[in-house]
């Protein structure tokens, strides 16, 4: 497995936020997460990408254990719900900061994020500051800036979040386009059911500090924990419904 | 009422005199720059520690300590420490003290700027491959640059106008501006009172000048 975690245990103040964490997850996949606010998702990828310590537990990457390995060497890319571009750079400079920490040639900066302008579908975009994009656009550069620097694994908290219902989906779909064509190693925390079912290629439910990875969707899906069967349920029930008969007008 | 003549005729006069107006307003623009230089930079860093620590809200506490005092007295409790270490009626003397006064300023004002969004923004630079000093340069002070340049400004007017503490740990020997107002003022040197105050207002207004410029239209 290309990652591999192993007994994570995490407590803030005597109160255990992450408990015996397992999990692990193949190269060029995506474990979408599925959990309700302050179940722990947050903390569990903090550690994984190094922002936090666990108490306990191990985490290896590629084969090689990282747990003594600072963030900026992990290669291991935290996005946040917000897009977090920074407002003094353009959309050019965003998506290349990445590659000028790293010290990348210029030639190759200029290369690199041109053909990840054209991936993003923002051609034409490059000179305009962060406050002249939509949610979307931005969101997006926020995806370039990140897999641009050849990720080993994409730490993803509700990266949608902060988007209306109709961006959401088209993000949902440009996402799954953009894992595919760069094979991007991901973990996809939500606490969307429909959009954890779609993103992820395995799927994971957690519950006050609990993961519980299913193997099929279908037993995700038949876990009445997960509360799929309950939002089956109330559609059923809508559906069933017969219309009241209309009072005549006098 | 006005002037027979407009012109810097006057002014080359005035400074060509021995009252020692010119290195008065020398040194006061040399003592509030370093103040107002080192207390910019090291509260925006030390801001960082205090905003970030657990004990946060005794450290804030703290650094509201110099302003309990009223300046003379805060001078009169910190001249033993001077005197021992020869600090005592020096220039240098001088910018201790009132850093002493603009650091916590520096240190108060940049406490708002710790906040979560910039964590994150210091996070991300990390998981991008960014070490601190990267951060810094090329992420905390950009973001910051508008706070720094009103900070420098505020911290460089607390100087300039700061009399209490420059006068006694100074005492007479260090002749900033502000001072050789005072002075012209209680020997009913008019004329040169007069004057230093144009001069004592000089630098202010350019600062002012330059952030109207730079910094608060950007910033709306």
């Amino acid at each position: 497995m290309f990652l591999e975690v192993k007994n994570i245990v995490k407590s803030f103040h005597n109160e255990a936020v992450v408990r015996d964490l397992n999990f692990s997850l193949d190269a060029h996949k995506t474990l979408s997460i599925l959990g309700k606010s302050g179940c722990g998702k947050t903390t569990m990828l903090k550690i994984i990408a190094g922002l936090e310590n666990a108490d306990a537990g191990t985490i290896s990457l590629g084969g090689k254990n990282i747990d003594d390995v600072k963030p900026g060497k992990r290669n291991v890319v935290y996005l946040y719900q917000e897009d977090l571009l920074f407002p003094h750079l353009n959309i050019f400079e965003n998506i290349a900061f990445g590659l000028r920490i790293k010290k990348f040639s210029e030639l190759e900066i200029t290369e690199k994020v041109n053909a990840m302008v054209e991936s993003l579908e923002l051609k034409g975009q490059e000179t305009k500051m962060p406050h002249q994009l939509s949610g979307g656009q931005r969101q997006r550069v926020s995806f370039g800036r990140a897999i641009i620097t050849n990720p080993s694994l994409l730490l993803l908290d509700e990266p949608f979040g902060s988007l209306d219902a109709g961006t959401r989906q088209r993000m949902q779909e440009f996402f799954k386009s953009l894992t595919a064509k760069y094979q991007i190693t991901s973990l996809f925390v939500t606490h969307d059911l429909k959009e954890a079912i779609l993103m992820g290629d395995e799927i994971a439910y957690m519950e006050t500090g609990r993961l519980k990875v299913y193997t099929d969707k279908t037993d995700f899906i038949n876990d009445p924990a997960t509360g799929v069967k309950n939002e089956i349920g109330f559609w059923e029930n809508l559906i069933s419904v017969k219309p009241e008969k209309e009072i005549p007008r006098k | 009422m006005l002037p027979g003549y407009f012109g810097f005729r006057n002014w080359r006069q005035i400074f060509a005199s021995e009252t020692g107006l010119i290195s008065s307003f020398l040194l006061s623009v040399v003592i509030s720059l370093s103040v107002a230089l080192t207390s910019t930079l090291s509260g925006f860093l030390i801001s960082r520690s205090v905003s970030y620590h657990p004990r946060k809200r005794l450290f804030t506490l703290l650094t509201y300590f110099p302003y309990i005092l009223a300046p003379v007295v805060f001078a009169a409790c910190l001249s033993y420490f001077f005197l021992k270490t020869g600090l005592f009626g020096s220039a240098t003397g001088v910018v201790v003290a009132q850093f002493m006064i603009a650091f916590p300023y520096a240190l108060i004002f940049f406490s708002s700027f710790w906040n979560e969004r910039i964590r994150q923004y210091e996070e991300l630079t990390a998981t991008l491959g960014g070490n601190r000093r990267q951060t810094f340069l090329k992420v905390l002070l950009p973001l910051a640059k508008g706070m720094l340049l009103i900070c420098f400004f505020q911290t460089f007017l607390i100087s300039w106008f700061e009399y209490g503490l420059t006068s006694i740990i100074g005492v007479g020997k260090v002749q900033t501006l502000t001072i050789k107002v005072f002075l012209f003022i209680k020997e009913a040197n008019f004329y040169y009172g007069a004057l230093s105050c144009c001069l004592l207002i000089f630098p202010p207004v350019l600062l002012l000048y330059i952030n109207k410029r730079y910094v608060f239209n950007k910033l709306i």
